[in-house]
């Protein structure tokens, strides 16, 4: 195998594993730090570079515990929705700057709203284009739970749109 | 034009069963302009999936993961020989020049003062012949006297006391 280099092979997946981090954490700055952790983690593990399957795969896995450690961490902190929070959840969010249209935004709440893994999966599948067994790798799961998983994703947000979009809810 | 076979890969797509391939399909026929008006309401879905890729991190995350990153290794780089031995080079190569260009100056130097033998020009300095006399003899009996005491000094032998020349 090739030999493995930080700047060149690690450190472009910044965005990439920021995207998913944003996904599960859905707040940028935590979805930053999570990235600089899982980064600092990888390069301690730098060792093991040569024995892993995929790098990429690896990041990718480390960030998702990373994102979902942080997350429970704040829920347990138990900021619930405050009421200035209620009225502009998405202030904050990058997403805002390319969501174009209420549409987009509609999308982007469905998708957010969506149990962690089918949106981590969302995310890697539509988003990232991997394929089921690379998705399998990363959640460390079977391929199967990974179609179920995306099944009821897809479901959820078609059936949901469709809905919006015809009765105007 | 028939869009049955995008009808075809929007069902399977709804169904989990589009490879990545297909599902790179669909997004690139969402992303055309003119779109049938029944499958409209999906090119939003896909358009937001394209515009979920532009997310990215700021310039100066590089530079801050770097610096911690970076921060206690070395940079290793290979030297051959040749370039480890290279500042040598350049310093004999320096002393060379110094060297020759040394030499030669010294050399044009000496040229300029180069002595002059040509006995033609020699001028008396002595007006009796007897006390010139007098001088050489003596000047020739310090030069016998030194050259029989490097002799003795070279062989170590006393024994044989050498006979002093010019008396």
């Amino acid at each position: 195998m090739q030999k493995t280099d930080f700047r060149h092979d690690i450190l472009p997946l910044k965005d990439k594993l920021f995207r998913l981090a944003l996904r599960i954490t859905l707040n940028r700055a935590e979805a930053e730090d999570v990235v600089q952790d899982t980064m600092i983690r990888v390069w301690d593990r730098r060792d093991d570079w040569h024995e892993m399957d995929s790098v990429e795969a690896y990041c990718l896995t480390v960030c998702r515990n990373l994102a979902i450690d942080r997350s429970q961490l704040k829920e347990a902190q138990n900021e619930t929705l405050s009421e200035a929070e209620a009225n502009q959840p998405d202030a904050s969010d990058p997403y805002a700057l390319c969501v174009r249209n209420e549409q987009m935004e509609l999308i982007h709440r469905l998708i957010n709203g969506l149990p962690e893994k089918q949106r981590s999966i969302i995310q890697l599948r539509d988003i990232e284009g991997k394929s089921y067994k690379e998705i399998a790798d990363i959640l460390r799961v079977s391929e199967e739970q990974v179609k179920v998983n995306l099944f009821r994703a897809r479901q959820k947000i078609k059936q949901q749109y469709t809905e919006i979009n015809d009765y105007g809810l | 034009m028939d869009y049955k076979y995008i009808e075809q890969l929007l069902e399977r797509y709804w169904a989990c069963d589009t490879s990545v391939e297909e599902e790179q399909i669909l997004r690139a026929f969402f992303r055309q302009k003119e779109i049938p008006a029944h499958l409209l309401p999906y090119k939003n879905l896909f358009a937001y999936e394209d515009a979920a890729q532009e997310v990215t991190l700021g310039k100066d995350f590089d530079e801050r993961i770097l610096s911690q990153v970076e921060r206690h290794t070395v940079k290793v780089q290979r030297i051959s020989l040749r370039r480890r031995m290279m500042p040598l080079f350049k310093a004999a190569a320096v002393v060379a020049v110094i060297v020759t260009l040394g030499t030669v100056t010294q050399r044009s130097f000496r040229a300029n003062r180069q002595a002059d033998y040509n006995y033609d020009a020699y001028k008396d300095t002595y007006t009796d012949p007897q006390s010139a006399y007098g001088t050489v003899s003596e000047a020739l009996q310090i030069v016998s006297e030194s050259f029989r005491k490097s002799q003795v000094h070279d062989s170590d032998s006393v024994s044989a006391p050498l006979k002093t020349t010019g008396q």
